[in-house]
């Protein structure tokens, strides 16, 4: 990237953006290399480097932590398959477990006893919780449980 | 009251932990999980070790809505000083690390900013 180069910058998080809207039809790599006025094989270098991950690697990402705010949200993991783009349920529940570490249902009947559940994953306000120790992550745990 | 933390907002811990450590040479405090996600600290080797970088997640939407408007604009999230900045350059491209500002004298200091591929523009300064 050239000296002080916000547009290049600019352009590429363009294209980033379009990766991340998994509820668009699969941007293709020369779609949004185009995005950022590079061609294919220039988008994937320059933005690994840059991500520190492939337009392939990140476009994975989002869509698994969408499908983790959706099943948060309540929706079926079937529907939750199809929301983020994956035409097969077997590779998204595969994938699912792999990354995230349980299956999608066991996912979300970890967040079933909760009656509101926000559309984020949810973690402690990290400075307060740390100066408590794990008293106050007890406590967190337990009444963000019984919201 | 003293400063103690400074968080930054990070679109994937691992990935994170990673490039602050082995890219960067901080060294890692903390790492514990926390809820739905870790509690990461590091330090600087260069710097007093009680005084902890947190690499937090970005889950809640405005944090990311946030991170993404500060690198869409090439604005640094915040700056880190170096000793010998055209050294530590040097360095962290020799490891891949993208700058989009080469040192560039700005006053009294020269000024560099790189991305740390977690969605953040990092500024480095030399007085």
């Amino acid at each position: 990237m050239a000296r002080d180069n916000r547009p290049a910058l600019f352009h590429l998080c363009r294209a980033r953006d379009l990766l991340a809207d998994v509820s668009s039809p699969a941007v293709s790599i020369g779609v949004a290399a185009r995005e950022a006025s590079l061609s294919s094989c220039h988008f994937i270098r320059r933005f690994a480097a840059v991500f520190g991950e492939t337009p392939h690697q990140f476009r994975t990402r989002e869509r698994l932590t969408a499908a983790q705010r959706l099943l948060a949200r309540g929706h079926s993991v079937t529907d939750v398959c199809m929301e983020v783009g994956f035409s097969s349920l077997g590779s998204f529940s595969a994938l699912f477990s792999r990354r995230i570490g349980v299956s999608p249902a066991s996912y979300q009947r970890s967040l079933r006893c909760s009656v509101f559940v926000p559309d984020w994953t949810p973690h402690p306000p990290s400075c307060l919780l740390w100066m408590g120790g794990d008293e106050a992550i007890a406590i967190f745990e337990k009444t963000w449980r019984r919201r | 009251m003293r400063i103690k933390l400074i968080s930054i907002f990070v679109d994937d811990q691992d990935k994170a932990l990673r490039f602050y450590t082995e890219l960067l040479g901080f060294r890692k405090k903390q790492d514990f999980p926390v809820g739905g996600a870790r509690w990461i600290t590091v330090t600087s080797p260069e710097g007093p070790d009680d005084l902890e970088l947190v690499l937090e997640p970005n889950g809640h939407p405005a944090a990311s809505a946030y991170q993404s408007a500060l690198l869409k604009d090439g604005i640094p999230c915040t700056a880190f000083e170096s000793m010998a900045i055209h050294d530590e350059v040097r360095r962290l491209k020799a490891k891949g690390v993208v700058f989009t500002m080469e040192p560039t004298v700005a006053g009294k200091v020269t000024i560099a900013i790189f991305s740390d591929t977690c969605g953040n523009l990092i500024q480095i300064y030399q007085q």
